[in-house]
C-alpha cells in the first residue's frame, strides 16, 4: 500500500506524459479522418470546389473561428487536463457539452481539477460524454430522423425544451457552484450582466473572455483582502 | 440517386462514429487504470460514466436538432458527420451558411449541385480544424504553465511548508473563479442577453433558469439531508430534465404573451428595441 503511494507521488508526470503522447497521436488522426470527408467524396463524384469561391468562404470563416480556437485552446486546456483536451477538441461541442460535464463530474467526486485524480476523473466524463453523443446523434440520424424533427419542430409541445436547454443545464450547473462560493460570483455575473444591458447580442463564447477575467480578477482581490476563508 | 445521402457518405459518417467511439474508449481504458493505480474507488468512477452519460442525453439531442435544421440544404449526412467530429452548433450553421453564401446561395436551397456541396463541405472542414492543428504544440505547453502557476500535479498534499500550501489554496481559489466566470457568462445571457437564432432573455428564460438552479438546491439538500450518496451524481441531470419540463409545462399553462415576453428584442431595422 506504501509503496504504491510513493510509486504514485514519484511518477505522477507518467501518465500526463503518456495522455500528452497518445492525444498528439490521436490528433493527428483525427485530422486526417476529418480531412477524409470532403476528399473522399470530392473524388468519388470528381467535384471538387471552385478554388476562388471556397476562398471566398474560407476566408470570411478562418478569422474567427481560428481565433477562436486559439483562445479556446488557451482558455479550456488548464480545466479540461490532458485527456480530456484531447478528447473534447476531436468531438467538439466543449462550451455547451464537454466543458459543463466535466466541471459537474469533478465537483461530485470532489477532487481538484489539477490534481491527478481530478485529470481521471474529467478524462473519464468527456469519454462518458462523448460516447452517448455519438450515439444519440447516430441513433438519432439513422433511426428516428423524422420523428425527432417532430419533437424539436416549432409546433411540437416539447419544442420549448430543447429551446431552453442552456439556461436549464447552466442553472442547474452553476447553482451549487454559486451557492458554495458566492463571494466569488456575484462580480462575474454581474459584470456580465451589465455589459449585456449595453451589448445585448455579444456572442456568449466572446463573453466568457469577459466574465473569466471578471471572475479571476475579483477573485484575487477578495483573497488579497483576506475575504476567502475557504 | 440523392448524392447528399448517398452510400459513401454513410460509409464516410460510419468510419467518423467509430473513430470518435474507439477514442473515447481508449481514453477511458486509460485513464480508468490510472484512477485504479492511484486509488479512486471504482464506485466513483462507474458514477461518473453514468452521471456523464445521463447529463448529455439532453444536450445531444439539441446538436441532433441542428443535424436536422440544416438536413433540408446538406442532407442528413454531412451535419451528422460535422457535428460528430469538433462541430459545434453554433460554428457549423454560421460555416455552411457562409460557404452557400459565397455561392450566391443560401440554406434555403434544397437542389445544390454536387459542386456546391462539396465546396460547402471543404470550408466546413478547414473552418473547424484549427484546434486539432494546435493542441499537439500548445496542450502540453499549457498543462505545464499552469501546473507551474497553480501548483498542481501532484496528487497528495503532504508538501510541507505554508508557502506553497496558500499557492496552492489559491490556485484552488483561481480555478473555482474560472469555472464561475464560464457560468456567468451563460447566466448573464440567459438574464440580459438577445439572440439573433436562440431565445433572447425574457420570463421564460429566468423561470427555466430559476427553476432550474432551485431544483438542483433542494436535491443537494435532500442528498445531505437523507445521506442519499446514490442519487447525489443524478442532481444535475434531474435538475436539467426538469427545469426542461417547467419550459414545457409553462408554455401550455401560460398564455403566449406572457410565456413568450422578452426584455428586448431584435426589430425589423436591426435595432435592439425594449418590450412594451
Amino acid at each position: 500500500m506504501k509503496r504504491k503511494q510513493n510509486d504514485a507521488m514519484q511518477h505522477p508526470r507518467t501518465y500526463i506524459d503518456t495522455m500528452h503522447f497518445w492525444g498528439k497521436v490521436w490528433s493527428v488522426t483525427a485530422l486526417c479522418v476529418l480531412f477524409a470527408v470532403p476528399l473522399v467524396f470530392s473524388l468519388y463524384y470528381h467535384v471538387f470546389p471552385k478554388w476562388d469561391i471556397f476562398l471566398k468562404a474560407v476566408l470570411k470563416i478562418i478569422p474567427i473561428y481560428w481565433g477562436t480556437a486559439i483562445v479556446e485552446v488557451l482558455t479550456y486546456t488548464p480545466m479540461l487536463g490532458a485527456g480530456g483536451t484531447y478528447l473534447s477538441f476531436v468531438t467538439g461541442n466543449i462550451t455547451n457539452l464537454k466543458l459543463p460535464c466535466a466541471l459537474n463530474a469533478l465537483d461530485r467526486s470532489g477532487y481538484r481539477a489539477s490534481a491527478e485524480e481530478g485529470e481521471v476523473i474529467s478524462t473519464i466524463a468527456i469519454a462518458s460524454s462523448s460516447i452517448t453523443t455519438t450515439l444519440v446523434i447516430a441513433v438519432g440520424v439513422l433511426a428516428f430522423g423524422p420523428s425527432i424533427a417532430k419533437i424539436t419542430a416549432p409546433d411540437s409541445v416539447l419544442a420549448p425544451a430543447f429551446t431552453y436547454v442552456i439556461p436549464a443545464l447552466f442553472g442547474a450547473l452553476g447553482a451549487s457552484y454559486f451557492l458554495k462560493h458566492w463571494r466569488i460570483s456575484i462580480f462575474p455575473i454581474a459584470v456580465g450582466i451589465l455589459v449585456y444591458v449595453f451589448s445585448p447580442t455579444m456572442p456568449v463564447g466572446t463573453m466568457i473572455f469577459v466574465t473569466i477575467v471578471a471572475a479571476v480578477l475579483g477573485a484575487l482581490a477578495l483573497y488579497k483582502m483576506n475575504l476567502l476563508k475557504d | 440517386m440523392d448524392f447528399k445521402n448517398s452510400g459513401v457518405l454513410y460509409a464516410l459518417a460510419a468510419m467518423v462514429v467509430l473513430f470518435v467511439i474507439v477514442q473515447s474508449f481508449f481514453f477511458m481504458y486509460k485513464a480508468w487504470k490510472r484512477g485504479k493505480e492511484i486509488g479512486i474507488p471504482s464506485a466513483t468512477m462507474k458514477q461518473t460514466v453514468l452521471s456523464s452519460a445521463l447529463f448529455s442525453i439532453a444536450p445531444a439531442i439539441s446538436i441532433l436538432a441542428t443535424v436536422l435544421a440544416l438536413a433540408s440544404a446538406l442532407g442528413y449526412v454531412l451535419p451528422w458527420i460535422r457535428l460528430s467530429v469538433i462541430g459545434n452548433l453554433a460554428y457549423e450553421t454560421v460555416a455552411a451558411e457562409a460557404a452557400l453564401e459565397a455561392l450566391g446561395t443560401s440554406m434555403a436551397n434544397t437542389n445544390l449541385s454536387t459542386m456546391e456541396f462539396s465546396t460547402v463541405a471543404w470550408a466546413m472542414t478547414v473552418g473547424s480544424c484549427f484546434p486539432l492543428i494546435l493542441l499537439p504544440f500548445l496542450c502540453k505547453r499549457v498543462h505545464k504553465m499552469m501546473n507551474k502557476v497553480l501548483g498542481g500535479g501532484e496528487s497528495t498534499d503532504e508538501k510541507a511548508g505554508e508557502k506553497a500550501n496558500s499557492k496552492q489554496k489559491l490556485g484552488d481559489i483561481l480555478g473555482a473563479a474560472a469555472f464561475i466566470g464560464i457560468m456567468a457568462a451563460f447566466i448573464a445571457r440567459s438574464v440580459m442577453g438577445v439572440q439573433k437564432d436562440g431565445p433572447s432573455a425574457g420570463f421564460m428564460m429566468l423561470a427555466v433558469l430559476l427553476s432550474a438552479m432551485i431544483f438542483t438546491v433542494s436535491l443537494d439538500l435532500l442528498c445531505k439531508k437523507k445521506h442519499l450518496t446514490k442519487l447525489e451524481p443524478f442532481v444535475l441531470p434531474i435538475a436539467m430534465f426538469g427545469a426542461m419540463g417547467i419550459a414545457v409545462l409553462l408554455t401550455q399553462v401560460l398564455s403566449p404573451e406572457v410565456s413568450q415576453f422578452v426584455w428586448r428584442s431584435i426589430a425589423e431595422n436591426g435595432q435592439i428595441v425594449w418590450s412594451r
